[in-house]
This record gives C-alpha cells, sequence and structure tokens, in this order.
C-alpha cells in the first residue's frame, strides 16, 4: 500500500508502574520475546505499509535499542523505511509532549510523505490485526478519518484511559470519553487505530492544533468532527485484542498466552509477529529439569522447576530453584534452591541462592530491575 | 584494493553418508543444534577471525544453500568493505566444466580472488562443526614464513586411514603427508583447513589444472606437490572441540555434544563471548512447554510446542510434540510433528517429517537410525 504511511504512536499507551518507569509499554518486554509495539509494527508490515513513522513520546533509548536497525518489520528495506518522531520541546514541556505537538516537530514527514492516507495504530495494543479492509473501506467510503473500535465488556476495571464512543439512537457518532472506570455496561471502545486523509491531517494540525496545545490527536478530530468540519466513519474489530493498563493486567495478559486458546488468536500462521532477533543458542534444559505450562525464550539455561510461567532471553535458574506463576525477564540469574512465585523480575536482576520471594495471587511483586535478592 | 585475507569456504560436498538428509540439500545446509546450519560455524569462525571476505564454493544442491548464504547478512558478513559472494561453477569462454576437485574449485575462481588481491588465503571445509577464530593460525603462517600452514589434530590410530596425515619435524613443519593412508604412519590429522600465502597457491593451482594425472585435491595433489618441492609447510595444532560429521551417527553425535550432560568442549553458551555463532533467526513464537511435558537434558529452539516428554534431545523450531509422545536420545529437525503415544528412541528425525500416533521409531535400540519418507534407515 504505497499510500498509506503507518504511524506507530507511543504517545497514547498507558503508564504501567512500576515496569515502566524506565521505558515505554511499546518497548516493554512481553511473553519473553517480544516487545508490545512487535505486534503494532507487525500489523503494520503485514497490511503492506512500508513507510512508518514512529512518534516517540519518552525514553527513546529503550525503543532504539529495540528496534536495531530497523529493518526486522520492513519488506523491502530500500523501499521501506522507518523514522523515529522524536518530540523534542516536548522533552522540555512534558504538558506539550502530545502526539499532535511531536508531528508538528516532525511535520517533515507530511511534506516528504506522498501517501494520501496516514494509519495511526497504538503501540501498545495486542492484537493480531489486517488494515487492509479498513483501509479499503476508508478509500471508498469518501470519509475524512475512519475509526477502528471493538465492543468490550468489564470497563470499570480494562481498557482504563481508553475512548469510549458515544453513539446517538441512530447509530451516529456523538462524542468520545475517556473510560475512567465508570461504565458498568459493554461500550464501544476506541482502538486508538485510526485512518485519516492526508488534507483532513493537515488542517487538524493547521487550525485545531493551535487552539488546544495540549490536546491529543484523537480530541482534536473529534473536536473537528463535533464542529462539522471532518466526516468520520466508524469500524468493528472483532479479533482479540488487550491492552496493558496496570500492572496486574500485565501479569494477567501475559499469563493467559499460556492457554492455547488465547495464543492461537494472536499468534496465526498467516500473521507472523517479527521483532528484534539476537542470535542466541537454543534453550538448554538439565537433566533435573522439570518444566510445565510455560513460554522459555532462546537463551534460557533451566536446570530447576518452571510453572506456569514465562522466561526470557539469558535466563538462567539453577538447580533446584522453583519459578511459578511468574514473569523472568531477560538475563536474570535465579540461583539454586531459590524460590519465586507471583513475581515479575525485571532485566539483570539476581536471586541469590535459597532466597525465597513470594507474591500473593492478585498482588504480583515486582522486583526492579539489576536488583539483588 | 589489495586484502589481507580471504576465505574460500569448500560447500560443495554431497555427504553421501548421511542419505536422505542430503538427497535435497548440501551437506553444509544440514540441520544442526536445534537453530543452526553447519556452515553457520566455519562461517562465524570467518566472521569472529575479522576476516571481511568470503567466497562459498557451491555445487551439488546448492538452490538452498545458496538462498541460504545470500549476501552474507546472517553472519554479518554484508558490512562496509565486506563481500560474501556464492562460487557456483561457471560458463566461461572455454565452456562449463563442475569443479573437479578442491583444488580445482579454487583454481576455477581465481579471478574472483585476483579482483581481491589478497596476500593470505584461508581454505575451509563448509561442513566441520567448531567454534574458533584463525588469529593464531595467520599469525603463525606469517611469522614462520610459511606458504602453507595446514590445522592438524591427534586422532585416534584407528581412524587415522580416514584422514590425511602429516609427518613433522621437530619445529611443526610439514615433511610427509599421505592422503587416507591405508597405513598411516601417524596420528597427526589434517583438519582441511588451509592457510595459504596466496602468490604460491596460485602458482600451484595453475600447474595443477595441466596436470594429466590428478584428482584436482589439496589433500592428495597440491600439499605433497608442495612438500615435493620443499616449500615452507606449517602444522598448527588444534585442540579444541572439532567434529566433521559424514555419518548419520556421528551427527547424531555431534548434536548431543550440545546438551548439558554431553561435550564439555563445545558450549554454545560458553563460547558466546569469543565465538559467537550466528545464524538465521525466524519469527516463531517462544518455545511452549505443555501441562505435562517432561523435558530433561535437551536443548529446544524457539518455535517448538513440546507437550509430551522429551529426554536427552535436541530439537528445531516449529517442531511439535504431542501429549503423550516420548522422544529419547533424539534429534528432531524443524517442522516434525511426534503425535501422541508415538515412541522415538536415537533417532535423526528429518526435517517436516511425521511420526504417526502410536508409532514407535527405532524401538530396537541397536543403533542410530535416520527417520525420513516415514521410515527408518540405518
Amino acid at each position: 500500500m504505497k499510500n498509506v504511511t503507518g504511524i506507530a504512536n507511543f504517545h497514547t499507551a498507558p503508564e504501567v508502574l512500576p515496569i515502566t518507569q524506565a521505558r515505554p509499554l511499546g518497548s516493554t518486554s512481553f511473553l519473553g520475546r517480544y516487545a508490545f509495539c512487535d505486534f503494532a509494527l507487525s500489523n503494520l508490515c503485514n497490511s503492506g505499509i512500508s513507510q512508518v513513522g514512529l512518534l516517540v513520546k519518552d525514553h527513546q533509548r529503550s525503543i532504539l535499542k529495540h528496534l536495531g536497525s530497523m529493518n526486522s518489520w520492513v519488506i523491502n528495506t530500500k523501499i521501506g523505511h522507518t523514522h523515529i518522531l522524536y518530540n523534542e520541546p516536548g522533552h522540555r514541556d512534558p504538558r506539550l509532549n502530545t502526539d499532535v505537538n511531536n508531528l508538528l516537530e516532525n511535520d517533515w514527514l507530511l511534506y516528504d510523505s506522498k501517501s494520501s492516507l496516514f494509519a495511526f495504530v497504538p503501540s501498545h495494543l495486542v492484537c493480531a490485526m489486517d488494515l487492509r479492509p479498513y483501509v479499503s473501506n476508508h478509500q471508498q467510503s469518501e470519509r475524512a478519518v475512519t475509526i477502528v473500535a471493538s465492543k468490550q465488556r468489564n470497563l470499570k476495571s480494562s481498557w482504563l484511559g481508553s475512548y469510549v464512543l458515544e453513539f446517538d439512537d441512530k447509530g451516529t457518532l456523538v462524542d468520545a470519553v475517556a473510560n475512567k472506570g465508570q461504565f458498568s455496561t459493554p461500550k464501544v471502545v476506541s482502538l486508538d487505530t485510526f485512518i485519516i486523509n492526508r488534507p483532513s491531517l493537515i488542517d487538524l494540525l493547521r487550525k485545531y492544533a493551535p487552539l488546544y496545545p495540549q490536546s491529543d490527536l484523537f480530541s482534536l478530530i473529534m473536536v473537528a468532527y463535533k464542529e462539522g468540519a471532518i466526516s468520520i466513519a466508524v469500524e468493528y474489530y472483532d479479533g482479540f485484542v488487550r491492552s496493558v493498563d496496570s500492572f496486574a493486567h500485565y501479569m494477567d495478559y501475559s499469563l493467559e498466552m499460556l492457554d492455547k486458546h488465547k495464543s492461537d488468536q494472536l499468534f496465526r500462521p498467516d500473521w507472523p509477529v517479527y521483532t528484534l532477533t539476537h542470535d542466541t543458542p537454543p534453550a538448554l534444559y538439565g537433566q533435573e529439569s522439570e518444566v510445565h505450562n510455560s513460554y522459555v525464550s532462546n537463551g534460557a539455561r533451566i536446570e530447576g522447576k518452571v510453572i506456569n510461567s514465562i522466561i526470557a532471553r539469558n535466563v538462567h535458574i539453577g538447580k533446584g530453584a522453583v519459578i511459578k506463576n511468574s514473569i523472568i525477564f531477560s538475563s536474570v540469574s535465579i540461583n539454586e534452591g531459590a524460590m519465586v512465585e507471583n513475581v515479575l523480575i525485571d532485566k539483570y536482576s539476581i536471586v541469590e541462592r535459597d532466597h525465597v520471594i513470594k507474591g500473593k495471587g492478585k498482588d504480583p511483586i515486582y522486583v526492579a530491575q539489576g536488583a539483588i535478592l | 584494493m589489495a586484502i589481507k585475507i580471504a576465505a574460500m569456504i569448500l560447500a560443495g560436498g554431497k555427504g553421501t553418508r548421511l542419505g536422505a538428509l542430503t538427497k535435497k540439500l548440501a551437506k553444509p545446509a544440514v540441520s544442526y543444534g536445534g537453530k543452526y546450519r553447519i556452515i553457520d560455524f566455519p562461517l562465524s569462525n570467518c566472521a569472529n577471525s575479522g576476516i571481511t571476505h568470503v567466497g562459498v564454493l557451491t555445487q551439488y544442491e546448492s538452490s538452498a544453500l545458496n538462498s541460504y548464504i545470500g549476501n552474507g547478512k546472517n553472519w554479518g558478513l554484508n558490512g562496509v568493505n565486506c563481500l560474501t559472494s556464492v562460487l557456483s561453477p561457471k560458463q566461461t569462454e572455454q565452456g562449463s566444466n563442475w569443479y573437479a576437485g578442491t583444488a580445482d574449485a579454487i583454481y576455477q575462481n581465481l579471478d574472483w580472488l585476483d579482483e581481491l588481491d589478497p596476500e593470505y588465503v584461508l581454505i575451509l571445509s563448509g561442513d566441520h562443526i567448531y567454534a574458533t577464530t584463525f588469529d593464531e593460525m595467520l599469525e603463525q603462517h606469517i611469522k614462520n614464513k610459511a606458504d602453507c600452514t595446514v590445522a592438524v589434530r591427534e586422532v585416534p590410530l584407528a581412524e587415522a586411514s580416514r584422514f590425511g596425515i602429516c609427518e613433522t619435524d621437530e619445529r611443526n613443519f610439514i615433511i610427509g603427508f599421505k592422503e587416507k593412508p591405508k597405513q598411516p604412519k601417524g596420528t597427526l590429522a589434517s583438519m582441511g583447513i588451509y592457510i595459504f600465502t596466496y602468490k604460491t597457491l596460485k602458482k600451484y593451482l595453475k600447474a595443477d589444472a595441466v596436470k594429466e594425472k590428478t584428482d584436482h585435491d589439496f589433500g592428495k595433489d597440491i600439499i605433497p606437490s608442495m612438500i615435493a618441492r620443499e616449500k615452507r609447510l606449517l602444522a598448527y595444532r588444534y585442540g579444541g572441540y572439532w567434529k566433521d560429521v559424514g555419518t548419520i551417527s556421528s551427527l547424531h553425535e555431534a548434536n548431543m555434544d550440545l546438551l548439558l550432560s554431553g561435550d564439555p568442549e563445545i558450549d554454545l553458551y560458553s563460547i558466546q563471548n569469543t565465538a559467537h555463532i550466528y545464524s538465521e533467526d525466524n519469527h516463531c513464537q517462544p518455545q511452549y512447554i505443555g501441562p505435562d511435558a517432561v523435558v530433561r537434558d535437551c536443548l529446544i529452539n524457539q518455535g517448538a510446542v513440546i507437550r509430551g516428554t522429551v529426554d536427552h534431545c535436541v530439537i528445531s523450531s516449529d517442531v511439535i510434540v504431542d501429549e503423550g509422545a516420548e522422544c529419547y536420545n533424539t534429534v528432531l529437525m524443524n517442522g516434525c510433528h511426534v503425535r501422541a503415544g508415538a515412541k522415538v528412541y536415537d533417532c535423526l528425525v528429518a526435517p517436516n517429517e511425521i511420526v504417526h500416533k502410536d508409532e514407535e521409531v527405532n524401538a530396537s535400540r541397536d543403533g542410530i537410525a535416520l527417520f525420513a519418507g516415514g521410515r527408518t534407515v540405518k
């Protein structure tokens, strides 16, 4: 799709403390092998979108480290490009660190790009979404914007911070309201995914952005829509989708992938998820290892017991150590005889011999990067 | 622009004794260690030695191997001032010829080498498993002003007749060389790894090309004729792990060497810093180990799904072992599926094979078997 530029938007990702203290959610580890933004970038790539801009909000170090040569998500490395779009003024004044100001700061993309459409996708959404039908319908609809949305339940405890779309009796979109847990019935949630015509995007940035300097792009679209300046179509995505909005949900949404019925919806043979690869050797299991219902990444050496857990790259689990219902980030060592249960251990940490650390089922413990326990 | 050293990797061999594994695939492209192909080892060794110009000489069933090598990006050999070329037999003004031997393969690519104008040429085999750098070997070659340096290692006397056997003087210079001698005089075997001073190599290859009685082979022709003319041939003793996997059982053994219970001399984990082995990384999911799985003493690549029992196994990507299936002392190559109730013993299972429900493979356990084309071969 040469006429579409994809924008992976890191501005709209929820803060998931304490995991996102030093990294954005988009480049946070998921299932030991991926970063969340791999799904957005793979969806763009698999949809045939080669021109991609990454609207980076903060912690660009972490994003750049994950992106590597940036060729992992590009079909043709000459034709395709992945550009980092960083909002420098936003760094000085966090109030101005919005996707709109980032686009204004990097308006060269609009000048350089010959695309007639821009497809915005959030950096953090976990889904296998084919954007082609939405683009095709958008082109036929003659609307300025197509919003991709999904009907969701449990809005009291999930999709917090996302926009809920409200319709009148005739089914016409009337408003978008941020979800703060106030909805007790199923609602239509914007997936922060929308396709916008180039002239409309330029209009929004030139006419509306100066009036609302702290607004995000989706809000600007809604302002322009309510003023009758642009038209919007709403399309529905009914596939598997998750938006991590809290530490508890990070644990839940990760560990639920151990259920084949769930993971099969996300990982489809026709829809590969690309990621940065590291030339790590296959995982090595010792003679006394015991592993059940777990994901294990390459580079892991497992000599102990692992149950219902996710083990990332270059993790070493010593003899007699037991890991249960836990997520272990890369390059962590868990020494002989240690017990780890309901815990997320961030990168480069060491759990010393025979140390015991247990979180409660609904209240998992987070161990910070580089900790020695 | 002249360069210091170019590497030529001989990767055209068929590997007849690997049976069905090399029916449609060159031996250097055969799967090894769950995620690698054998040629990853010599290519990574070149990369880790700082060698920037590599020619890979392919011939037998070369399509898959040629595609795999590509521009050398899997080993980082596509950087600035790097060149990775697949050198297959070609048509020339003189006609078209297959490579008639190891020396002929290099001879037919002298134009490629002339373009680079290297001072030294490293000649390697594409089907050996070892992790090293060639820095020390080159250093000794230069220091001793050798015309040729041959990497050698001690082998058991019983196996010596499988190799080229060197006789050396007290300074490690080679004074006698016999390829696959029926009655070996010693146990110092050539590993088929040579560093030549290019000018000398070129002269001997040209002379060999016009000889009437020659096999165009380094071991049989070039090395003996250099010794006969009293050239300086140095033996470089290599003591690390090295395997020429010629048979099903030696390929099986080399795979098992990688396990924690295997040969400590080859440990993919501890060699990371000095001799990282690079390969093609696929985009599979992380491996999944099922609720009732038993995984002991194994090396398992990403993308595998293990729901049954795997004990002392090496398992590639996209392998599925169903619940209730059992594999012991077995190598499962990429894409294999061992269905429920099946039992596989002491086996190399070829890529994309299906072991059917309740099928028993090599249950007699009287040697290592190859399972390919739905049947067991010994």
